[in-house]
């Protein structure tokens, strides 16, 4: 991604209940998963021993499911960019799927909640909904912000 | 994998140390370049005085710890619930992610082991903190 590319800021007007974003595609690659891994430090042998995969799961390798931590958030963001201040209060995550390299995800975002709180600080909820190209359910995450501005 | 596992286990806890290097990798995986992560003149200037990590990261070791724990009772059925980050985790900070099982319940042929979980830094101050299910098989765990 290119950290200097001339998006909008999403800001807390833009984040009435119930707005939708567009559809994120993110295509797990073995290169992705390569650099989750490394950058981590999380070599579970589920993410690339094929027997023991085999033997575990019954199939082949799975994605780190940590992965979730990245796609939900560019969810929200594919056309703006994030303003400086935020503060992610807090995150819920459920996992319902395996991902497998060479899935390519859909991901959508939708605010859920919007208000100012009784310090007037400006909450945010969105939900996040993660399918696999076969529709089949992935993920479900909450994340929970302070919205700066 | 955990193995007869009861409520006051603790989990195998896992430790890292966090750098800018590290976080500058998490930024381009992640596509988040907020200069309070990665800009250090920048940051020194905020009420942070210097680079705190991502955290997303810190959810990431997280679900480290559950997959190291539970495998695939982790990538299908876990859930993460109630992450706060009640602090931040800054370049040159040794941290650790631990666990303590709370409760184990038997429900058909599943364990849904619910565990608490945090990351401290190496004072023992709480950066991260949360709690988790994770499933076992009743077979596997026998």
């Amino acid at each position: 991604m290119d950290p200097m590319e001339n998006k909008p800021e999403l800001i807390f007007t833009d984040l009435p209940v119930d707005r939708a974003f567009r559809p994120l595609e993110y295509p797990i690659t073995g290169e992705l998963v390569q650099e989750f891994m490394e950058t981590v430090g999380d070599r579970n042998p589920l993410y690339w021993d094929e027997a023991l995969a085999q033997e575990k799961l019954l199939g082949p390798p799975v994605a780190p499911p940590g992965l979730a931590a990245i796609y939900a958030r560019v969810s929200y963001l594919q056309d703006y960019t994030m303003p400086s201040g935020g503060v992610l209060a807090k995150q819920e995550f459920e996992f319902l799927g395996p991902i497998r390299i060479g899935d390519t995800l859909k991901v959508e975002a939708r605010v859920v909640e919007s208000y100012l709180d009784e310090k007037g600080r400006k909450r945010v909820t969105f939900l996040i909904r993660a399918e696999n190209q076969k529709s089949v359910p992935i993920s479900t995450i909450r994340l929970y912000a302070i919205w700066p501005k | 994998m955990l193995k007869n596992i009861r409520s006051g286990d603790l989990l195998p806890a896992i430790e890292k140390t966090i750098d800018q290097d590290r976080i500058m990798r998490w930024a381009k995986l992640s596509g988040d370049f907020n200069r309070l992560h990665v800009d250090p003149e920048y940051a020194q200037q905020t009420s942070f005085k210097g680079t705190i990590a991502h955290g997303p990261m810190s959810l990431a070791f997280l679900n480290e710890l559950m997959m190291q724990c539970f495998g695939e009772g982790w990538a299908v059925g876990g859930k993460l619930l109630d992450v706060r980050f009640v602090a931040p985790i800054r370049p040159g900070d040794r941290i650790r992610i631990e666990g303590t099982v709370k409760d184990v319940q038997k429900k058909e042929r599943n364990y849904h082991v619910e565990c608490e979980l945090s990351i401290k830094k190496q004072d023992g101050e709480k950066a991260v903190v949360g709690r988790a299910f994770g499933l076992l098989r009743a077979e596997e765990e026998e």
